[in-house]
């Protein structure tokens, strides 16, 4: 068995804030394999960016903070080595693209700017040199006139080329990791597609290994190989695809799978789907933390919280019960997308 | 960009207009008279009043009254731009200006690069052309009260005003804004307080209160306990001025300029460090700002070239428009210290009712606003590449 290229090890990040203590991400752990492409999903608020910002080290003091926890990469724990040591990391090895592509270029730099800024920043070459591999980074997120494009600003693309230089300034020093925050999530459902096809194939053809966030379930079934599902800080769910999407073992996967719209439906029947409101993070119920909105929920369920345990034949799961559901899926939702 | 500043300044030349109007007609409606005291003076001969008001033209309506001061207000002394070399050199300036504006519309940088600088260089040779044949000065009309046009008035006190209000803007801007940077990137810690509180301490206490403390403690007291006179609190220079040496000259002016230049730039530096701080603090917040961390910059460059370039932008408006008030003089402060500037001009022009000084402050006021109005937009599209002036 191949070693895991990024391990995260019982990772709790909480922030302070006035209404309390925020446990973000309360003690996930997983295991990213080179090349793989793994799926994050869950509602909003379900810790999947601060999960991504834990494993980049941006959590922002004094508010938020790693309480434990390790991410081990190449033998390091990335929580551990000094800042000047996480900063060749940082962009370098591991790379993120964020949500919204309107505001996270500087806008009062060209786009080129920025680029060769990365370049110079985590490879040994000169101006002209970086700007050259700049050029190729926009020409290879198939940005038309690329040399001439480094010279404008961010305001002068739209919403989608935004988000291709962003996957150009994240693939551009030729990572390991790429995280990719809910990349698609702003921009319109065509060129939703488009750019996340260009990026998991870009990331492909270099071997890179993504993680991609999302709550768009559509999305990891295209895409990826793996899928992990958070709820309330924690993984509640986690298989191959197809174990995902076709032996849900997790009445809130299931649920999530149930919302699904399917556009090649005739009737838009929503079959099942999750009743309450997502918990707020600082008064988590004890035991399951699903269990306010669980329709099979016990006793058991209120006093223990259940562990990620593997099922045979299916992936793994935090469910006590997961043996005796059924969960039935109703409705084909193929890993074809 | 050129179309674009001749089209603010005809802009800016109607609302002078249209100030000049609501301004001169607001002091007819007051119905003082430039005459009310001397009337009130028994030894003063009515034929004399009746020469006055016929020099002043008070016997005119008031339309009459305003044309008449129109026509001095624009019309200059002596003017001449210095005959052919300066009209070529003028014609050249503006030639290039609208060609390179037509014409050269790539936005590469070199090319924006050269066609500035182009532009730079050649109107800087206009204007050394015009500015050593040039002849012009202006008029305004002639004070009620002395004898000379009120330009010359106007020119010393701006003079004096301006030497003290960009002392303060210099001091106030060079403490005031690194202070609110740095308060920002270090947020809520015990330094951050600190320049809190002074800022609220600073910016509630009225000019008049730390100017006066002021006096007291360093002008008065410190050279009763050191026998040191160090700062004066009053006027602009020594009355034997004209005697020094250069470097003596230096030290007077400076030992007369410090105090008002404290008191004004103490209270404008809280305001600049606290928008600083702010504006700082929004951008150190920004997804652009993220990503710049993300990329594994380190954090001195993540502030000094992500964050700073950005968080200046609305700060330069800021200064901008602060230059504009500089020239209406600083009323109270000049009034505690005797400085000769144009808020004091301002007051005693408005005590005797002299309609052409009056005037006089209020276009010099209201020029400054519309020409730093314009250099404010223009600074703001030079920081920002999303405005464009068309
Ligand atoms: N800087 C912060 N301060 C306080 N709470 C935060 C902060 N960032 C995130 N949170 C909280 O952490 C939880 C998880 O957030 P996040 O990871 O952004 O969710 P998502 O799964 O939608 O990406 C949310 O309840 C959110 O309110
Ligand atoms: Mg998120």
């Amino acid at each position: 068995m191949t070693e895991p290229l990024l391990s995260v090890k019982d990772l709790r990040t909480y922030f302070s804030t006035e209404e309390g203590i925020v446990r973000a991400v309360d003690g996930i752990s997983f295991d990213l394999m080179p090349g793989e492409r793994l799926g994050v999903v869950g509602e909003s608020g379900s810790g999947k960016s601060v999960t991504a910002m834990s494993i980049m080290r941006l959590v922002e003091p004094p508010a938020g903070e790693i309480v434990t926890g390790t991410v081990t990469y190449h033998g390091r724990n990335l929580l551990a080595i000094t800042e000047d040591e996480m900063r060749a990391v940082r962009g370098g090895q591991i790379a993120m693209i964020f949500q919204d592509p309107m505001t996270s270029l500087n806008p009062v730099y060209t786009v080129g700017d920025q680029l060769i800024e990365t370049i110079m920043l985590h490879q040994d070459v000169n101006k002209r040199d970086a700007r050259n591999v700049a050029a190729q980074a926009l020409s290879d997120v198939q940005i038309p006139n690329a040399a001439d494009r480094l010279d404008d600003y961010p305001h002068q693309f739209s919403g989608g080329m935004r988000q291709r230089v962003m996957i150009a300034m994240g693939l551009s020093c030729n990572p390991e990791v790429l995280i990719a925050d809910e990349p698609t999530t702003a921009l319109d459902v065509t060129t939703q597609a488009q750019i996340m096809d260009l990026m998991l194939r870009l990331a492909a053809d270099r071997g890179t290994a993504v993680i991609l966030i999302t709550h768009d379930l559509g999305v990891v079934a295209g895409f990826c190989d793996n899928v992990q599902v958070m709820y309330a800080g924690g993984i509640v769910e986690r298989g191959s695809n197809d174990d995902i999407f076709y032996r849900p073992q997790h009445p809130y996967t299931w649920g999530l799978l149930g919302s699904m719209t399917r556009l090649d439906e005739e009737q838009q029947v929503r079959l099942h789907s999750i009743r309450g409101a997502p918990p707020s993070v600082i008064d988590l119920p004890d035991g399951c933390r699903f269990r306010p909105r669980c329709d099979f929920a016990t006793d058991r369920c209120a006093q223990e919280l259940p562990l990620l345990r593997k099922i045979e034949g299916r992936g793994e799961v935090a469910c006590h019960h997961a043996e005796e559901l059924d969960l039935e899926i109703t409705r084909a939702v193929g890993a074809a997308g | 960009m050129f179309a674009y500043v001749i089209r603010r300044l005809v802009y800016g030349a109607v609302t002078l207009l249209a100030l000049s109007m609501v301004v001169f007609w607001l002091l007819q409606k007051t119905g003082a008279s430039p005459l009310d005291r001397l009337k009130l003076n028994p030894r003063i001969q009515p034929d004399y009043l009746a020469s006055l008001t016929e020099r002043y033209g008070l016997d005119k309506s008031g339309p009459e009254q305003y044309w008449i001061w129109l026509k001095r207000f624009v019309t200059p002394r002596e003017a001449s731009i210095g005959g052919l070399p300066s009209i070529l050199a003028i014609s050249a300036g503006v030639a290039y200006s609208v060609l390179a504006s037509r014409f050269i519309k790539s936005r590469q940088f070199a090319v924006r690069i050269a066609k500035i600088g182009a532009g730079v260089l050649i109107w800087g040779f206009v204007l050394f052309t015009v500015w050593n044949r040039m002849n012009i000065v202006l008029d305004w009309g002639d004070s009620f009260r002395g004898d000379g046009p009120v330009f010359e008035d106007i020119t010393l006190a701006a003079g004096a005003s301006f030497r003290l209000g960009m002392t303060a803007l210099f001091l106030a801007v060079m403490i005031g804004i690194p202070l609110g940077i740095y308060q920002a990137t270090k947020q809520y810690s015990f330094f951050d307080q600190l320049g809190t509180t002074f800022s609220f301490v600073a910016f509630s206490t009225p000019i008049f209160i730390i100017g006066v403390f002021l006096q007291l403690g360093l002008g008065l007291y410190l050279e009763r306990w050191t026998g040191v006179k160090l700062f004066y609190v009053a006027g602009m220079t020594s009355s034997s001025y004209e005697s020094f040496t250069t470097l003596q000259r230096a030290g007077d002016i400076l030992q007369h300029l410090a105090l008002p230049a404290i008191s004004i730039a103490a209270i404008s530096l809280a305001g600049y460090s606290r928008f600083q701080r702010a504006s700082m603090l929004e951008v150190l917040h920004s997804d652009y700002l993220r990503t710049a961390k993300a990329k594994g910059l380190p954090r001195r460059r993540v502030i000094l070239k992500h964050a700073l370039r950005n968080a200046m932008i609305p700060i330069v408006t800021l200064i901008s428009l602060d230059i504009a008030s500089i020239i209406g003089g600083a009323i109270i402060t000049e009034s505690i210290f005797g400085w000769p500037g144009v808020g004091r001009l301002y007051i005693d022009a408005i005590n005797a009712v002299d309609y052409p000084a009056i005037m006089a402050v209020v276009m010099a006021i209201g020029a400054g606003i519309v020409v730093m109005n314009i250099v404010a937009d223009i600074l703001y599209g030079v920081l920002d590449p999303r405005v464009r002036y068309e």
